[in-house]
């Protein structure tokens, strides 16, 4: 029975409920919106690397640099989208 | 673990390699997709129209309970991979239909919402606001619903023909979409909920 | 009666009817052709259901060209409507829809088949592999692209085109300005097809990384290739925004939401900055394949390897995170402040540098070499100098502040096409003229090919210079006429003759295959150019397995060095052949998302959800079909390569 649930994952499972509870702090608190996005943005890309790296087993594939590249490259648009269209739509409109 | 040293089996084949790297950049083109659809949502934000803002729907609960059931179900999925790298069959078949449970419970939760929001005079045509909330949360339940289907269809497919270098090789790249939709609903949760119920 | 009414075209003319006519008739001598010869099985056999990369980068290149028929005629009569001041040739509403079927057309449908073409029948030849990594799904792209342009071109005689540009900015394109289903086709027509394209990227993205021959590191791969894969990942990450984008547009016009609208709080701003955000991408798309191409034609008719490899490939790495970066320069005017234009007119700049560093690299492979003046150098070389003059215009356009006199100005549509014409269509012209004997086993007659290259040159700097004029003199672009006073006229009037000659020149490719087919040799060996790589180490018509052995590889110029520094390429024994059996599923499922898409544009729910139903059951067949390909026996192969003209490897 041991053997199914291994420490890694476990330890993955506790730790993205962490984060989710701290994220709920925000909710929870009377802290500042700067503060709160702070929070949120530490907790979110923290859960976001953990299950990239715990359970979806990116590093052991023979292809773990091309799925890196991949995934960093898609990290980069991702921002660039995300905050182009909010400096061209909003904030610098 | 056991695997670290050797190929797994979802690995073994030629084809299989080509799968597992295809998927990947596959859920890059989804980081792509889903990044437009937050910067749509961030940018409708404020645009409310005559309608209710997020603020005044988002609720804490369900919110909290879809959240916690589907971080379970990325756990189980996680642990199913786990199984069938032991070659244990009936673990594996278990973790699997806990993960489609839990995904059809989520499913169940949203559906449940959006009722709520339209209820409250939230539609899909209310505002700017609505368009963009609907349609971020809309393709990622569609996402997860389109998941349901798939699993099962695995499911099948590992009852009949066990393990093999096919079936092993799916399963686990169906373990990469579900992950990949808990990251997406990470996004959610923080930015979309808890941002606008500070 | 009153169900078929929506089916007519809004804005009937004879010409209209006549094609109507013409298309039904066609349509009906094809099936009867096909019938009569009893071709359907073999069609059935060896091209709707095939999977072969080459077959596939064939169908393309039909479909692109036939396409680039379709986009030519739409521009003559654009260029013949304006060829005079007050000219009544065509409506203002006829207008409207041909310059936007004209853009979305050859953009979609001609250059981005065109470029796929050369991707699929090329790639593979390059890397020494025997098919791309997911032979099922290139068929799917293909279809999905074919139906998807299928469904756009219907629009011209059932239902009436679109009409609100090819960039279908909202508020224009939304149902109160634009209340005809024409922009439906639009939207759903490039979901389709755009579909089909993001599949391709995935494709070659895997096929370039995992399927290279042994030796082949990425510092050693063909230029080609490498721009293969940058386009890819292009395609990868920028057709998502696009799929976001249509969808929302869809859903406005179909379910009335409001994204962008102008009332209860839509933005139809945000269009345009997806639609860009996408649209820049894209250009670099088009044209970095392109670039590659030349690298491959200058090289080998210069006799010389390729000057600044390294450099090469590092102008396409960082031009494609820049692509991703410039987006906004496409609407200056659109109200941002100031800082935000300056911040992507920086940007702009900086893109011109990767781009400069490309002209120079091939300016000096070509120094001191002995340069063929084969008619892919030609193009080659008329592109240089007509390119950078484009680029230059381009620069100016990227100065934030004076693109406030140059927007939507003929200036624009003169700079665009200055540097598409010989960016992408020179490249694909060229490309085509060079794979040309490996694709279909034949030359292309030279002769004929330089009357068709001056044309197409001559023509493009007659069509498109004097724009550059008229649009500082303040002609707009996409105006169906003007008054005699504004003084366009002469300016006009010398487009229409360059279009007269880039028509031209078309008819004499047309002209230049039919002849070529009928009277070229056969007994053109492996290697016609003395080229330099991979692709053309195989026979000639290539066997579907490509190569009976996989090459070794190590240096950037395998073939040249396996030809001329007495290195050995196939090292191996011919082994059998794994394959994949070809499948009839691609074609019936596109054909299915044809008709949903049909279902969508006029929004007839039940066959929308059948045609659905139809793809959903595909999928699942698919799943659970157990399909583990075949081989091809050691014998056949041996077989097949010594009825190659007897000669044994």
């Amino acid at each position: 029975m041991r053997e199914l649930f291994p420490a890694k994952q476990v330890t993955g499972f506790v730790a993205s409920l962490a984060l989710t509870v701290i994220a709920l702090l925000v909710y929870f608190l009377d802290m500042s919106f700067t503060v709160g996005m702070v929070v949120l943005l530490l907790t979110a890309f923290t859960q976001a690397g953990l299950q990239l790296v715990v359970f979806m087993h990116a590093g052991e594939s023979p292809d773990s640099d091309s799925i890196y590249l991949n995934t960093y490259y898609g990290i980069f648009i991702a921002l660039a989208i995300v905050f182009g269209s909010l400096l061209a739509m909003v904030w610098g409109y | 673990m056991s695997t670290e040293h050797s190929t797994p089996m979802e690995y073994s084949t030629e084809t299989n390699a080509l799968n597992i790297i295809g998927f990947w950049v596959f859920i890059g083109a989804e980081i792509a997709l889903f990044a437009t659809l937050f910067a749509t949502y961030f940018i409708m934000e404020g645009r409310i129209a005559d309608g209710p803002s997020g603020g005044q729907l988002f609720v804490i609960s369900t919110l909290m309970i879809q959240t916690f059931v589907l971080l379970t179900s990325s756990f189980t999925i996680g642990l199913g991979v786990n199984a069938m790298r032991l070659g244990r069959k009936g673990a594996t078949l278990t973790f699997l239909a806990i993960t489609l449970v839990l995904g059809a419970g989520f499913v169940g939760v949203e559906i449940y919402e959006f009722y709520e929001y339209v209820h409250e005079g939230l539609s899909l045509q209310t505002s700017a606001f609505s368009a963009g909330l609907f349609t971020l949360l809309g393709t990622h339940g569609a996402h997860v619903s389109f998941g349901l289907f798939w699993g099962a269809g695995i499911i099948v497919q590992i009852v009949k023909h066990g393990f093999t270098p096919r079936t092993a090789n799916k399963t686990f790249i169906f373990s990469l979409y579900w992950h990949f939709l808990d990251v997406v609903w990470i996004f959610i949760f923080s930015f979309v909920y808890l941002k606008g119920m500070m | 009666m009153e169900f078929f009414k929506q089916f007519a075209v809004p804005n009937p003319t004879p010409t209209i009817y006549l094609s109507m006519v013409a298309i039904g008739l066609t349509l009906i001598a094809v099936l009867a052709g096909i019938t009569y010869f009893k071709k359907w099985g073999y069609l059935w056999s060896e091209w709707l259901t095939t999977v072969d990369h080459k077959r596939i980068g064939i169908m393309y290149l039909i479909s692109a060209l036939l396409m680039l028929f379709r986009g030519g005629v739409d521009a003559l009569m654009m260029r013949a409507q304006t060829s005079m001041p007050g000219n009544e040739l065509l409506s203002a509403a006829e207008y409207n829809e041909i310059f936007t079927t004209h853009g979305v057309v050859m953009i979609f449908f001609m250059a981005m088949a065109f470029i796929t073409a050369l991707m699929n029948f090329v790639v593979p030849l390059q890397i020494g592999a025997r098919d791309v990594a997911f032979p099922r799904l290139n068929a799917l792209s293909f279809w999905l692209y074919f139906m998807g342009a299928m469904l756009f071109n219907l629009s011209f005689v059932i239902g009436g085109s679109p009409s609100s540009g090819w960039t279908s900015y909202f508020p224009l394109a939304g149902n109160e300005l634009s209340p005809h289903i024409g922009t439906n086709y639009y939207m759903i027509a490039l979901q389709i097809a755009g579909l089909g394209t993001l599949i391709t990227g995935i494709n070659f993205i895997v096929t370039i990384f995992k399927m290279r021959a042994p030796g082949m590191k990425l510092m050693k791969m063909p230029l080609f290739t490498w721009s293969a894969l940058i386009t890819n990942l292009l395609i990868t990450f920028a057709f998502p925004v696009l799929t976001v984008a249509l969808a929302m547009g869809t859903m406005d016009r179909l379910f009335g939401t409001h994204f962008f609208t102008m009332d209860n709080g839509g933005m139809a701003m945000l269009w345009a900055n997806f639609f860009w955000v996408w649209g820049h991408p894209e250009v670099y798309i088009l044209v970095l394949p392109a670039f590659g191409i030349y690298s491959e034609v200058i090289s080998t008719f210069s006799k010389r390897n390729l000057y600044g490899y390294t450099s090469m490939v590092v102008a396409i790495v960082v031009i494609s995170t820049l692509a991703f970066l410039v987006w906004v320069h496409h609407f200056f005017t659109m109200g941002q402040g100031a800082l935000v234009n300056s911040i992507f007119s920086i940007t702009t700049m900086a893109i011109a540098i990767p781009t400069g560093i490309k002209i120079f690299n091939w300016l000096f492979t070509m120094w001191k070499g002995k340069i063929q003046f084969t008619v892919p150098m030609l193009y080659s070389l008329g592109f240089i100098p007509i390119f950078t003059i484009g680029g230059v215009t381009g620069v100016m356009l990227g100065i934030a502040s004076a693109d406030y006199q140059y927007h939507n100005t003929m200036f624009l549509v003169a700079h665009f096409h200055i540097v598409i014409i010989p960016g992408v269509v020179f490249a694909m012209l060229a490309g085509m003229t060079y794979w040309w004997p490996k694709m279909f086993g034949f030359m292309l007659n030279e002769k004929i090919g330089k009357w068709a290259f001056w044309n197409i040159a001559i023509g493009t700097c007659l069509a498109f210079f004097p724009m550059f004029i008229s649009g500082l003199d303040g002609q707009a672009r996409r105006m169906y006429t003007y008054s005699e006073v504004a003084g366009f006229g002469i300016w006009n009037l010398l487009s229409f003759f360059g279009a007269l000659g880039l028509a031209m020149g078309f008819i004499l490719i047309v002209f230049n295959v039919y002849y070529s087919a009928r009277y070229a040799t056969r007994d053109i060996g492996d290697d016609p150019w003395d080229a330099r790589t991979l692709e053309w180490a195989t026979r000639t018509p290539v066997p579907e397995y490509n190569f009976a052995v996989t090459p070794q590889v190590d240096s950037r110029e395998p073939f040249w060095d396996s030809k001329y520094e007495g290195k050995t390429l196939f090292k191996e024994e011919i082994k059998d052949i794994h394959m994949p059996n070809n499948s009839g599923q691609p074609f019936i499922m596109a054909a299915f998302f044809f008709v949903a898409g049909f279902g969508l544009v006029f929004s007839l729910w039940p066959v929308v959800y059948v045609a659905a139903a139809g793809i959903a059951v595909l999928l699942f067949i698919r799943s659970f079909e157990q399909d583990d390909g075949r081989h091809i026996h050691e014998q056949e192969i041996r077989d097949t390569e010594n009825d190659k003209r007897g000669e044994t490897r």
